[in-house]
């Protein structure tokens, strides 16, 4: 079996997604961070327990498919996900990920209260996004292109002013949707700078190790088996959009025969159905462990025969 | 004036010397599978130029995994020669830093990778090649100092056994053997007695056997239930105005639907114009299971091929009449003939591509994507030097000129729109983009525009070997370029003209019902139908059954 581990960001988070996670591992993330997880909604308006629960969930996962003998050989994380993968592939352990996540959500929540945030386009190129943000964006007005999820789906970040001037142009440009995101964060653009300056004077003092496997790079789209593109990227990707489009399709070169999608929710259903039609595939969140284990090894049999 | 002592013979040395340090591993030409990863930090040395055999079907996976493992302190700046890119490990021999520069012609599996390798400076580009200028420079300035490829069978003496999949195998030993290379040979079994003998003993140095045997894709398969009813309405309006308009008796066919919707008419559409003996009994293609019906039905009388295609070898073992058949039973192949047969035999190329601009050239290199071409430019050229005749070829002859000749014709089947939705036809192609980037010396242009004679569309047909200027020629590719922003740039006056003239045929010009154009018309419609005509001796690969 050759797998692709896909680890989305938030977005997609729900109430009770933490009912299943070992109780263990829950109490040794309360402890050593000293929060409470509440896994309510109440609790998923605060940038720092979304962030660990995103965190924690996906953590649960990948040990309980360790434990069964899964390993992956390729692993994509999106934004918050690379930590999770950066743990999978055995790059990061488990304390500096999750203290390294705290940190990192405690920074983004402090950073721009208000007034910033992101924008989402569909159906113009890149090019096409390139040159209406050109025209908008200013020192007053900052607007960045930003993570490529699709070819034909783009994000922005920046200022929420200009974001809005860039989608009306884009609607007029003939853009098939336009949407303000539900993020209070000009995430992976410039803005983000002194968000990674910290986070990188905290990666220097951790051992990030060999991975095991391919990992693929949120701020280049390439792939690599470098611990210190590994570190570059766990601290720097804010800064940068997350080229998921050229992530995915550098994995397909690498040939995975099965695709494991970590929760919360489906994210990537559309372009993961059109680029690996031919692979088996498994949304983890939609089956209990012991049915999503039930098609793993089944799978494994039937390629090895 | 010669040095009496100048040594004529110092790569013939060079090379005992290299095969002197390994003799404690080498025993009688075998060596053992756990021994690979020795032999090869023994025997290649750092800048040496080494062709790994990767066709687009069979590779030499064993062989590539291993050097993908080398040392790179004792292994480093190869020069890597390989015909297809298409494993994971191919590229990252230049990833660990064993390899540095590559000369290839297709890397369509890779070709993401390679991109971002190629612009994050990793991986030098020779050049991209052609099929037959790959190889032709392995006898002029890229004579190996090692090639690495892949047989199914090995003897005691070491003769080989490539069978089916003889493919390339050949030319590339014979560029090594006969000029101080070193022939390393990775064999899926060692028996007492081969089939037959496909390349002897004295060209081969090493064998070693695979722990595995080696990749095969069965790359040229289509299922039938994939065709679509506009691929049927082009594939109709080709077989009238091209097929049957120009006689033609010898045909290369592209991987795709388009053509394979071709194959799946010529038993029923084709009957029913009662072209049968008539038209195509010749073809150079690999062995596709599309062609069976058309076979059965009696329309062809030989098929040389390229390569194999898995799941074809029982079929192809009881039709030796129409395939090239060793008398042991199994086909041979060979890539370079094929290739040959191409440029000099062929009435017909016929193809798809991704791109086409205005002026007609097309590539199925895009943004991010430098995929090489494989056989296509190869295939999809007109060699000027040619005089062999055939009515097709004559025909194309323009008639104002008496010393004109006649030219191949080549053919790209394409839908204006793309499955993602995106023009076929644009003003300037992705290639221009990517040469820049990619430092190219020449625009990746898979088929040139002086060189294509046909483009069909589900619009209808151009005829651009009739056109008299490059004007005439843009006008022509807009007429039948749909709504794409190219096609929108004709109208209903321009498109009239070049119908009168008979540069631009429309289905009900070449008499083409197009609500005749239905799933109904294939000769088979699914796999289980192919394994049907083939009275059973077809065998699709477990990814093609849909039964069990």
């Amino acid at each position: 079996m050759k797998s692709l581990w896909i680890f989305p960001g938030q977005g997609y988070q729900h109430a009770n997604m933490l009912t299943h996670v070992d109780s263990s591992l829950l109490h040794y993330v309360e402890n050593l961070l000293e929060i409470h997880l509440n896994d309510n909604v109440q609790d998923y308006l605060d940038y720092v327990k979304l962030q660990v629960s995103i965190s924690l969930l996906q953590v649960d996962q990948v040990d309980k498919l360790i434990a069964k003998g899964f390993y992956p050989q390729l692993v994509a994380g999106h934004s918050l996900g690379i930590f999770a993968a950066a743990y999978a592939c055995g790059s990061l352990d488990k304390e500096n990920l999750f203290k390294l996540v705290k940190l990192r959500a405690q920074l983004m929540q402090n950073a721009y209260p208000y007034e910033y945030g992101m924008g989402i386009v569909t159906g113009l190129t890149l090019n096409q996004l390139e040159f209406l943000v050109s025209q908008v964006n200013h020192s007053s007005m900052p607007v960045y292109v930003s993570n490529q999820n699709t070819p034909d789906q783009i994000a922005l970040s920046g200022k929420l002013t200009a974001i809005r001037k860039v989608l009306v142009l884009a609607k007029k440009s003939g853009a098939s949707k336009t949407l303000v995101l539900k993020v209070p964060v000009p995430s992976h653009s410039p803005l983000m700078k002194p968000i990674a300056h910290s986070l990188c004077e905290k990666l220097d003092k951790i051992n990030i190790r060999t991975p095991n496997c391919v990992y693929l790079i949120n701020s280049s789209g390439y792939s690599t088996r470098k611990p210190e593109f590994i570190k570059k990227d766990l601290s720097e990707s804010l800064i940068y959009p997350v080229y998921f489009n050229s992530m995915i399709s550098i994995a397909t070169d690498f040939k995975p025969d099965t695709i494991i999608n970590f929760p919360p929710g489906s994210p990537f259903r559309k372009i993961l159905s059109q680029q690996f039609s031919e692979q088996h595939q498994i949304y983890l969140d939609q089956h209990i462990f012991d049915d999503s284990l039930f098609l793993l090894n089944k799978w494994k049999r039937g390629l090895y025969k | 004036m010669t040095n009496k002592n100048h040594n004529w013979a110092s790569q013939r040395d060079e090379k005992n010397l290299r095969m002197a340090n390994a003799t404690s591993i080498i025993n009688n030409k075998f060596v053992r599978t756990e021994n690979a990863k020795e032999l090869l930090e023994t025997l290649i040395q750092p800048n040496d130029r080494v062709v790994l055999e990767g066709d687009n079907q069979k590779q030499a996976s064993f062989l590539s995994e291993t050097l993908a493992s080398v040392d790179c302190a004792r292994i480093h700046d190869l020069h890597m020669i390989m015909s297809s890119v298409s494993r994971p490990e191919h590229l990252d021999i230049f990833e660990n830093g064993i390899a540095t520069k590559l000369d290839f012609s297709f890397a369509g599996p890779q070709s993401n990778r390679i991109s971002k390798m190629i612009s994050s400076g990793i991986l030098k580009i020779g050049d991209i090649h052609t099929y037959l200028e790959l190889y032709a420079r392995l006898f002029v300035d890229l004579t190996p100092n090692v090639v690495l490829v892949a047989a199914d069978k090995a003897d005691k003496q070491g003769n080989l056994y490539t069978g089916y999949n003889t493919e390339e195998t050949p030319v590339i030993i014979e560029s090594a053997a006969f000029k101080n290379g070193i022939v390393i040979v990775q064999v899926s079994e060692i028996v007492d007695k081969l089939p037959r003998v496909d390349i002897p003993s004295d060209w081969v140095d090493i064998i070693i056997q695979s722990d595995k045997p080696y990749q095969l894709e069965p790359l040229f398969t289509r299922d039938p239930q994939n065709i679509t009813e506009l691929q049927i309405l082009m594939g109709m309006m080709a077989i009238r105005g091209i097929y049957e308009k120009h006689h033609v008796q010898s045909v290369n066919h592209g991987i795709g639907f388009n053509t394979a919707a071709i194959e799946l008419l010529l038993p029923t559409y084709g009957n029913q114009l009662g072209l049968k003996g008539k038209i195509v009994p010749y073809w150079e293609v690999n062995p596709t299971p599309t062609l069976i019906p058309a076979i059965e039905n009696g329309w062809i009388k030989s098929i040389h091929s390229f390569g194999g295609e898995v799941g074809m070898e029982q079929y192809i073992s009881a039709r030796p009449d129409v395939f090239f058949v060793g008398k042991d039973g199994t086909m041979r192949s060979n890539r370079a003939y094929g290739q040959m047969a191409g440029q000099y035999a062929l009435d017909m190329f016929v193809g798809s591509t991704l791109q086409i601009d205005k002026y007609g050239n097309s590539s199925t290199v895009t943004n991010g994507r430098l995929s090489g071409f494989g056989g296509a430019p190869n295939m999809g050229s007109n060699p000027t030097g040619r005089r062999h005749s055939s009515t097709a070829w004559q025909s194309l002859k323009p008639t104002d000129n008496p010393l004109a000749k006649g030219q191949k014709l080549v053919v790209q089947i394409v839908e204006t729109y793309n499955s993602a939705k995106k023009p076929v036809f644009v003003e300037h192609l992705d290639a221009e983009k990517v040469q820049k980037e990619a430092n190219l010396e020449n625009v990746p242009i898979m088929i040139y525009s002086e060189d294509t004679t046909h483009i069909v569309t589900e619009e209808g047909i151009a005829y651009l070997y009739k056109t008299n200027s490059m004007t005439e020629r843009q006008e022509a590719i807009e007429a039948i370029a749909g709504v794409t922003p190219l096609g929108l740039r004709s109208n209903a006056k321009k498109l009239n003209q070049l119908r009168n003239k008979g540069i631009v045929a429309l289905p009900e010009d070449l008499k083409v019902n197009r609500l005749a154009a239905k799933r109904s018309l294939l000769a088979a419609k699914n796999m289980e139908d192919l394994v049907k005509w083939s009275k059973g001796l077809y065998n699709p690969p477990a990814k093609f059954r849909s039964w069990s």
